[in-house]
């Protein structure tokens, strides 16, 4: 193998050590998926195809719900995508990141986005730390990671016993935890992670107030409103936003270094 | 309730492309176009925001459930006061061990033993 191959499986492999509080997380509830798409008829082959192709906790109970309820396949479709509409933001969000990829490359990454991948490869790319191999790794051990669970759920639920007194179905809120504080590198990114928690807690009282809206849409509306506040009240430093500009000013910044020690 | 083979492909494949196309078409459109760099800046706080509002739907508003509206709770869900959740101990763990570590996997399993702890203790 040669050394740019080399370099990219490493890079790959780190990527998936980087994701496996991803696929502990991804276990409880891979595992709930399983149980109930078989008690819904679902064999365990068309859970297990069902995880691997959607890739997405709570579009696909969503969707089973639907069916349940309504009976409509167009309707279960409709109702997974519009709870999924955020991957498209997220999408969005990172496409800066990973200018000028092959395609193919981008269909896998592409599908490996979820709200977790998401948010660990954010937090990565703050970091430079994050490369598309790294990412396409950290997307393939957390898509094993919900394959496994539903797997379990669907073939050996009667084995597993009740996770939750182990705490297990907590992963997934205390990476986020986590994350939060490794995306909250400053004094402004901490204020709008909070903006867009207070704007949660506001939309979480006022539908107790008889407001009606999904918990799903949380997310999406509060990330959205927060981030254009700050966008709007912030005023533009200059400081270097796309990858090829933060690599070029990490670049200057060791020429500086290097230049101010060549002077001493 | 009973779902014929072909109804379950069709649910399957037909959530699988519109996921698909959620996910793919925008990072294949955008990664080939020039962003202009106030559209940057707005994606620059994007993750902090989002993942302020998923710790805010995982932990807190499910800790005000268990304290404050108990009717909303799932059948056996227990009941805790605000102050002592084990959901906010467990995220505050995970937080502080994730600013002194910087390991995902030892904040993470440390926010799961203190949760599952405290469920335990109280």
């Amino acid at each position: 193998m040669n050394i740019a191959g080399n370099i990219e499986l490493k890079q790959f492999l780190a990527g998936v050590k980087d994701g496996f509080p991803i696929f502990l997380g991804y276990l409880p509830i891979g595992i709930a998926f399983g149980v109930l798409a078989c008690q819904y008829g679902f064999t365990p082959l068309q859970a297990i195809l069902a995880s691997a192709l959607i890739l997405s906790g709570s579009g696909q109970f969503v969707a089973l719900a639907t069916l349940a309820a309504s009976g409509s396949i167009a309707a279960s479709v409709i109702a997974c995508a519009v709870v999924n509409l955020r991957y498209t933001l997220f999408a969005v969000t990172l496409s800066p990141h990973l200018q000028g990829l092959k395609l193919r490359t981008l269909a896998w990454l592409g599908h490996t986005i979820t709200d977790e991948s998401f948010a660990f490869n954010s937090a990565r790319i703050r970091e430079m730390q994050a490369s598309p191999q790294s990412m396409m790794g950290l997307g393939t051990i957390a898509w094993l990671g919900w394959i496994c669970g539903t797997t379990i759920g669907a073939i050996g639920a009667q084995y597993v016993g009740d996770l939750t007194a182990f705490g297990i179905h907590f992963a997934i809120a205390a990476m986020y935890a986590a994350l939060f504080v490794a995306l909250a590198n400053n004094r402004t990114q901490i204020y709008c992670g909070i903006v867009a928690g207070l704007l949660c807690l506001g939309l979480y009282f006022l539908n107790h107030l008889g407001l009606g809206l999904p918990v799903y849409w949380f997310t999406v509306i509060t990330a959205i409103a927060a981030a254009t506040l700050f966008v709007l009240v912030i005023p533009d430093k200059g400081e270097p936003l796309g990858h090829e500009e933060q690599i070029e000013a990490a670049r200057l910044e060791g020429a500086h270094l290097r230049q101010a020690e060549a002077d001493h | 309730m009973e779902l014929s083979p072909l109804s379950i492909y069709l649910l399957i494949f037909g959530c699988f492309a519109a996921n698909y196309a959620l996910r793919f078409v925008p990072l294949a459109v955008m990664s080939r176009l020039n962003i202009p760099r106030s559209v940057m800046r707005w994606l620059g706080y994007m993750p902090v925001a989002v993942m302020g509002a998923l710790v805010t739907v995982e932990v807190l508003l499910p800790a005000l459930d268990a304290a404050f509206f108990p009717a909303s709770l799932a059948a056996g869900a227990p009941a805790y006061s605000i102050f002592l959740n084990p959901g906010i101990f467990g995220a505050a763990v995970s937080m502080l061990l994730f600013r002194y570590t910087k390991s995902f996997i030892g904040a993470t399993v440390a926010g799961i033993a203190v949760f599952a702890l405290l469920q335990y203790l109280i």
